[in-house]
């Protein structure tokens, strides 16, 4: 139980994946703008995350390792991932359509973030077990939220603020992110 | 059409995939803290963009429209595993300091956007001028970001080993938070206002 | 189905299955050829690792069944060395341990040395671990003495680089100390 906290809270705190691994920073930018779409998008990749860390972690070590193929993981996870929000896609599509409308564009936008393939090669790099895979996956997407939200209310504030004209959009997000980045130190201690 | 130093010139400056587009920063920021490591990441990028791009408009005539991405994206993953499995063969240690980020070329919003806002509706020398120009463009902006991340955090200028600069005070006394995840974000955030006060690149 | 529905559902289907196999086949092949290579690099490095840490050696015999090197000049065992893995800052880092040819008593375990194989730290950094700076203060230390200063032992971290200085030094403390244990019981009982 030790462990499996330790790699939540490291994953999703510690060595957060957008302000430490400088995962998800594509999406990062592009969504934090707005609170509510910055959540959603959230947790649809924490879904897409968790599902495709158990899907992949089946197919590496039952199909790839055993058969010594394990440079295919590079196609086939990313395939998996495109496959699954497709499937996510169509069904949110199909029973919630205001949801469908509010993450718009950003849905098939999960199969390029970078966090969601990274940490299905994360937890092969590591060599977790199922459950280690899983809680690593829930810290990742957990993580990744956290920060998405943290980011979209700075910037909703940001918008009213005056700016230096040079420094308007994203060279002051990037600067926010730096000062984020600082502050998350501090979990450093936590373990 | 047919404008080959047209296309390759827009992607260096004014429409820098990094800088401008504001496409395939997770790279950018997490390698570059070196110049061997700016350089080893643009070759593998520029490979796979050019030839991503190739195969792409080759196929073009021919890829169904339905499963256009899924075909886009298995190109781009076994490119980039050539690439991956070539680096670890013939370089170990580029293949150690890039780390994960060799495989996530395959994300790299850059290649993926390339293939289809350009590629798949361009010929062959057109999307091959395009992924040029996009490929220096994004070797361009993460030269600039390590050079001054790795002056800076380090003291030291590096590059294929040798030496190439080294300022006496900060040799000593390294400003190392240019080294670390946060730097890199201060780096890019001055780099960005700095070249739209200069008018270099255009105002968002 | 007529007709078009059939090629408008299908052709699709095996225009990315073909894709598929193409890019299956030329993994394949791209695969066959590095593979060796990347075998190849990976011993090289091993052997390079215990030179550094054995100039005098002349051979080794590898006792499989715990993952040890026996270095010998000639029929004379002068050590023992074994792959480690240590969790850095950036990820894995690979290193190669020896220890002298003692009683492997728990109080009496001497490091010969230690060799970085492969890692992923942050350049002038976590990467310093590689320096002679760092790596030669492992040198002739016993078992207890490998720590870091801040925690009673007699390695200096490297500024600004804890993680990686104690990720290494707590690799290397526990495994000295575990394959000592296993060498006394399988090959010292043994011989």
């Amino acid at each position: 139980m030790n462990e499996l906290l330790t790699i939540f809270f490291s994953m999703a705190l510690i060595n957060n994946f957008v302000l430490t691994k400088f995962l998800g920073l594509c999406p990062f930018f592009g969504v934090s703008k707005k609170l509510k779409s910055a959540l959603s998008m959230g947790l649809a990749v924490i879904v897409v995350m968790m599902a495709a860390s158990l899907v992949t972690w089946l197919l590496y070590y039952q199909l790839l390792e055993p058969n010594g193929v394990e440079y295919m993981k590079t196609v086939i996870f990313i395939l998996v991932i495109a496959s699954l929000v497709q499937i996510l896609e169509l069904t949110i599509r199909r029973t919630n359509v205001a949801l469908y409308n509010a993450l718009g564009i950003y849905l098939p936008l999960i199969t390029t973030n970078c966090a969601v393939l990274g940490v299905t090669f994360l937890n092969v790099q590591e060599g977790y077990g199922f459950a280690e895979t899983l809680v690593a996956a829930l810290g990742a997407g957990v993580g990744f939220t956290l920060v998405l939200a943290i980011m979209s209310g700075i910037r909703e504030r940001l918008e009213l603020a005056d700016t230096p004209k040079s420094f308007e959009g994203m060279p002051v997000a990037f600067l926010v992110a730096m000062l984020l980045g600082i502050s998350f130190i501090a979990f450093g201690g936590m373990v | 059409m047919g404008d080959f130093s047209g296309n390759f010139k827009k992607g260096l400056i004014k429409s820098n995939p990094v800088l401008v587009l504001l496409l395939g920063l997770c790279p950018t920021l997490a390698v570059s803290t070196s110049l061997d490591n700016a350089f080893g990441m643009t070759a593998a990028v520029l490979f796979v963009l050019i030839s991503a791009n190739i195969i792409v408009s080759v196929i073009r005539k021919w890829t169904p429209d339905r499963v256009r991405i899924p075909v886009f994206i298995v190109v781009i993953a076994s490119l980039v595993t050539i690439v991956d499995l070539t680096i670890q063969a013939f370089s170990p240690e580029l293949s150690a300091s890039l780390g994960i980020f060799i495989p996530l070329i395959v994300v790299n919003c850059i290649i993926l956007g390339r293939a289809e806002a350009f590629a798949s509706k361009n010929t062959i020398l057109d999307s091959t001028a395009d992924a040029l120009g996009m490929g220096f463009g994004f070797g361009i902006a993460i030269t600039i970001i390590s050079f001054i991340r790795q002056l800076l955090g380090s003291g030291v200028l590096e590059a294929f080993g040798k030496k190439i600069v080294e300022v006496p005070g900060l040799v000593d006394n390294p400003m190392a938070i240019f080294l670390l995840p946060m730097g890199a974000f201060l780096v890019i955030g001055c780099l960005l206002a700095t070249l739209r006060y200069t008018g270099v690149i255009a105002n968002e | 189905m007529n007709q078009t529905d059939f090629r408008k559902d299908i052709m699709p289907v095996l225009f990315l299955t073909i894709v598929v196999c193409i890019a299956v086949i030329a993994l394949t092949v791209v695969d066959g050829i590095t593979g060796e290579k990347i075998a190849e690099n990976d011993r090289q490095k091993t052997l390079e690792g215990l030179k550094e840490m054995f100039p005098e050696m002349d051979g080794f015999d590898m006792a499989s069944d715990i993952d040890v090197f026996i270095i010998k000049i000639g029929d004379e065992v002068v050590g023992y060395a074994f792959n480690v893995t240590a969790q850095g800052y950036g990820g894995d880092i690979g290193l190669i341990v020896g220890i002298e040819n003692t009683t492997l008593a728990e109080d009496d375990i001497i490091l010969r040395g230690i060799s970085i194989t492969k890692h992923s730290e942050t350049p002038a950094l976590g990467a310093e671990i590689v320096k002679p700076y760092f790596k030669d203060q492992f040198e002739g230390l016993s078992a207890s003495e490998v720590a870091l200063t801040k925690d009673g032992g007699q390695i200096d971290a490297i500024t600004g680089a804890t993680i990686s200085s104690s990720a290494v030094s707590n690799a290397v403390h526990d495994a000295i100390i575990e394959k000592a244990e296993l060498i006394r019981t399988t090959i010292l009982e043994v011989e």
